[in-house]
């Protein structure tokens, strides 16, 4: 417009108002609680006042609730569906803002999980379906304290940890719902208990620093037991370890260290000079964990003999030490652009274990995840995967023992694969829903019904939805 | 098994500030360093230094910019030139866009970090409905404080968080308490956005504000680009211990493109800077270019939107916006987490460094990035992550 164009000269238009704060009467429009009820991160909002409040001593909280439901139309001992859910909730302590101690950082959190577990009640399959499954409880989750150094450049983790939340992790594996896709089956099969993962935790410390050039550095060295009982009998509510207050250190040490590369992802500082556009961004990692417990033997018994032998003791020969080498490959393979919401990410982990300990000696998950799939769905992701676990030859071996011994037709475990399908939907900020379908071949390795000593467990096609909800 | 994404992320994941190592040098190399060291001078080293990016070391978070009340996405940072009121020389001044349920536009508050004290204390909290700022008050990138211990700040406010509900907006004029002074508001203030420009003699001061809430609309699906923003001087008389009054406004460009945005809130001219030349440099955020304004001080008319100084290249949605002491243009990037340093005698793009590369976002540091200001040392400048509401300083 023209008149936008000229000048206006002296201002008659522009005016100055004068004295206002002492005097002015303030309407008091505060937004609701609805104001942006569909466009915030979360539920609550400043949940009335409270977060900031807290936050003026530096403290975070948040609560977030899952609850899904499975169903497996077809194979396992019995078709049906379950309903299962979790509640976690954290409190964070900023000690910056507390009280002027910079880089510290103090977090406690805990979980109540609840409903039915379908992978116990119907698939007895060792990639469950959805990673939250658990024994129904109330527990402490992890109670850490971290100190960052040179401006983050080093720091130090101590406390009771849960190692699935920094170690082995993939990003766009992250996104399935088997319990493979997130902690691995090996360590999930092979440690006790599953070692310090969710639901669980342990008392350890934690280093980690940043190399440069891309490359991060981590190890640590926990306490390897969480529930601190025998192998046999390290369920998740053992003792008061079902409340969390298991803070066991009698059992064995486990050491785990892994690298990190980070590909085509710049670090602060770094310089871009324009010469060429930058590449897709991955993350690489390779990783061992040694623990220094004894383990049982799959196959023999203390004296030398088969554990399917009838003049066996039943009691298993315990093997000292066990250890994984791990690798871990996330890569995004395309993008239209580099601040385009759509990108393909593929992924792969593999990791292996001595087969003459453990249950599990190999196992590998992979697949592919798309962003942004559908026109106007920019925080939506789809993914394709697929696990393999493969039951150790000594476990394998004990099968081929049983045969023997007994005379009767028995199955060779062998490996038990899944296939995944799945859309996570980002409703809004604070509501995730996720519609699922898993099929596993071969459940359990090829193992026969408990209820049905005749049939194998056959194989099951399972569906499932999950909801997500940040208060 | 697997657990959901932790619910608190640590705050020091956030920060990643290191220089990195130095090249592995042959040894031809640091024979020639070793023999050729003695006989460069200052001013030879100086010449290798193609900038002042290169230079800095480190990213150090100085503190979280939240108030009491819970106000989030820090904007404008202002370097204090004088001590007055509750302000000490040096202090930085910081506002907040956000309310504290993260709604955009309804932020009202500006706080204020002495880095001798090292302690965030609350400036000013600004009553949300001011009669004489039409549709409220959430505080933008436009602020700035005169030597005479004023602090005139921006608004562009909302009452729902989103464009929808988006009001005219003002300036307001903050005494050194804190207290609301007085407005300025007429038909060509509508949505003062970006970092201002200030040429302040004291008793005299100009102002150089862009504006860009001419007819935008809600942030629909795909909403439309109006070429309506405006850059506005605003000359201000200051006598001895009485509030500011206009003497003179003067639309000096005009026809840059702004545009709501369901995540940003609205995107337009945001970064002004004056140069020795007279010439006043905006970034051009939709047009990915920075524009030059030439006699910006004086001239009389409407520039359009300026001879195009660069364009695109490692410019990514240019935002706040300032001038280094070597005459170099420093622009924080909205779609990444870097700076860009820009020669505008000769146009050249030297080069960007990274300074939020939090990969939680993609392209890393996207959308983390708005105001920025030099240090008083000249060495180095803060900027904000909004995402984590924190001031940085890059040294």
């Amino acid at each position: 417009m023209l008149s936008r164009l000229s000048p206006i000269g002296l201002s008659f238009c522009l005016t100055t108002h004068l004295a206002l704060a002492q005097g002015t009467t303030i309407s008091p429009s505060e937004p609701g609680f609805t104001t942006g009820l569909w466009t915030r991160g979360n539920l609550l909002g400043d949940a009335g006042g409270l977060r900031s409040e807290l936050w003026n001593y530096g403290i975070t909280f948040g609560v977030q609730d899952i609850n899904e439901v499975w169903g497996n139309v077809s194979g396992g001992i019995q078709r049906g569906a379950s309903y299962d859910g979790v509640t976690l909730m954290s409190v964070g302590l900023d000690t910056q803002r507390a009280f002027g101690w910079v880089g510290g950082t103090l977090n406690i959190s805990g979980w109540n999980i609840r409903g039915r577990n379908i992978a116990a009640n119907n698939l007895l399959n060792l990639q469950t379906p959805s990673g939250i499954l658990a024994s129904p409880t109330t527990r402490l989750w992890e109670v850490w304290y971290q100190q960052s150094f040179l401006d983050g450049r080093f720091d130090v983790k101590i406390g009771q940890q849960s190692l699935d939340q920094e170690f082995m992790s993939s990003q766009y594996s992250s996104l399935f719902l088997n319990t493979m896709m997130g902690w691995p089956m090996v360590p999930s099969a092979d440690l006790y208990a599953g070692g310090p993962a969710y639901p669980l935790s342990s008392l350890g410390l934690r280093l980690r620093t940043q190399l440069g050039d891309g490359f991060t550095a981590l190890g640590g060295v926990f306490q390897d037991n969480p529930p601190g009982g025998p192998f046999n009998d390290d369920g998740q509510l053992r003792g008061s370890t079902r409340w969390g207050g298991n803070f066991n250190l009698r059992t064995g040490a486990l050491f785990i260290a892994e690298i990190q590369y980070a590909l085509n992802q710049p670090n602060n500082g770094d310089m871009d000079y324009g010469r060429h556009a930058a590449g897709l961004p991955g993350t690489y990692k390779l990783g061992m964990w040694v623990d220094t417990a004894s383990f049982p033997s799959p196959r023999f018994d203390n004296t030398g003999l088969s554990l399917a032998d009838p003049l066996s003791t039943g009691v298993p020969q315990m093997l000292r030490n066990n250890f994984s080498i791990y690798g871990v490959v996330d890569q995004m393979i395309w993008r239209p652009a580099a601040d385009s919401p759509q990108s393909v990410g593929v992924f792969a982990r593999v990791m292996g274990a001595p087969g003459d300990r453990n249950l599990i000696s190999f196992s590998v998950n992979a697949g592919i995840t798309v962003k942004a799939l559908l026109p106007g769905r920019d925080d939506d992701t789809m993914g394709i995967g697929f696990g393999i676990a493969k039951v150790s030859r000594a476990a394998a071996s004990l099968d081929r023992d049983t045969v023997f011994f007994s005379g009767n037709p028995f199955p060779v475990r062998g490996a038990e694969t899944f296939i995944e399908i799945t859309y996570q939907i980002q409703a809004n900020g604070w509501w995730q829903l996720q519609p699922d379908f898993q099929y596993v071949f071969n459940p359990g390795g090829g193992i026969l019904k408990p209820n049905n000593p005749a049939q194998s467990v056959g194989n099951e096609a399972i569906f499932g939805l999950r909801s997500v909800v940040t208060f | 098994m697997r657990p959901p994404a932790p619910l608190t992320e640590p705050i020091g994941s956030f920060i990643q500030s290191w220089a990195r190592p130095a090249c592995a040098l042959s040894l031809k190399w640091v024979f020639a360093v070793v023999i050729a060291t003695p006989i460069l001078s200052g001013d030879a080293r100086a010449a290798e230094q193609k900038g002042l990016l290169e230079t800095m070391k480190r990213h150090s978070i100085i503190t979280s910019t939240v108030p009491a009340n819970g106000d989030q996405n820090p904007y404008a940072i202002v370097v204090a030139p004088v001590s007055a009121g509750k302000i000490q020389q040096g202090d930085v001044l910081v506002d907040n866009f956000n309310d504290r349920n993260n709604l955009q536009g309804l932020g009202t508050t500006i706080v204020d970090y002495n880095p001798t004290t090292k302690k965030l204390s609350l400036f000013a909290a600004i009553p949300r409905n001011l009669p004489q700022c039409p549709g409220g008050v959430g505080l933008t990138t436009a602020m700035t404080m005169l030597k005479t211990g004023w602090v005139i700040v921006g608004s562009l406010p909302s009452r729902d968080g989103t464009t929808k509900t988006k009001g005219q907006g003002c300036l307001i004029i903050l005494d050194v308490q804190g207290n609301v002074s007085g407005t300025l508001t007429g038909p060509n203030i509508n949505g003062p956005w970006g970092n201002m420009a200030v040429i302040d003699n004291g008793t005299t001061a100009t102002l150089f504000v862009s504006n860009t809430g001419f007819d935008v609309g809600p942030p629909d699906d795909e909403p439309p680009v109006v070429n309506k923003a405006t850059v506005l001087r605003i000359e201000l008389s200051i006598p001895e211990g009485k509030l500011p009054t206009v003497t003179k406004e003067t639309m000096i460009a005009s026809g840059f493109g702004e545009r709501a945005d369901k995540d940003v809130f609205i995107i337009g001219p945001t970064g002004l800077a004056l140069g020795n030349d007279g010439v006043l440099y905006v970034s051009d955020a939709l047009g990915n270019r920075i524009a030059a304004i030439p006699n910006a001080a004086t001239r009389a008319d409407s520039a359009g939107t300026g001879r195009e100084v660069t364009k695109d290249g490692l410019l990514k949605r240019p935002l706040a916006m300032i001038m280094a002491p070597n005459g170099h243009l420093l622009v924080t990037n909205g779609l990444n987490g870097q700076v860009v340093e820009i020669d505008p005698q000769s146009g050249t793009q030297i080069y960007a460094r990274w300074v939020d590369a939090n990969k939680a976002q993609s392209p890393p540091g996207s959308g983390d990035l708005f105001g920025i200001a030099m240090a008083p040392t000249g060495d180095s400048f803060y900027y904000v992550e909004d995402e984590v509401n924190m001031l940085v300083l890059a040294h």
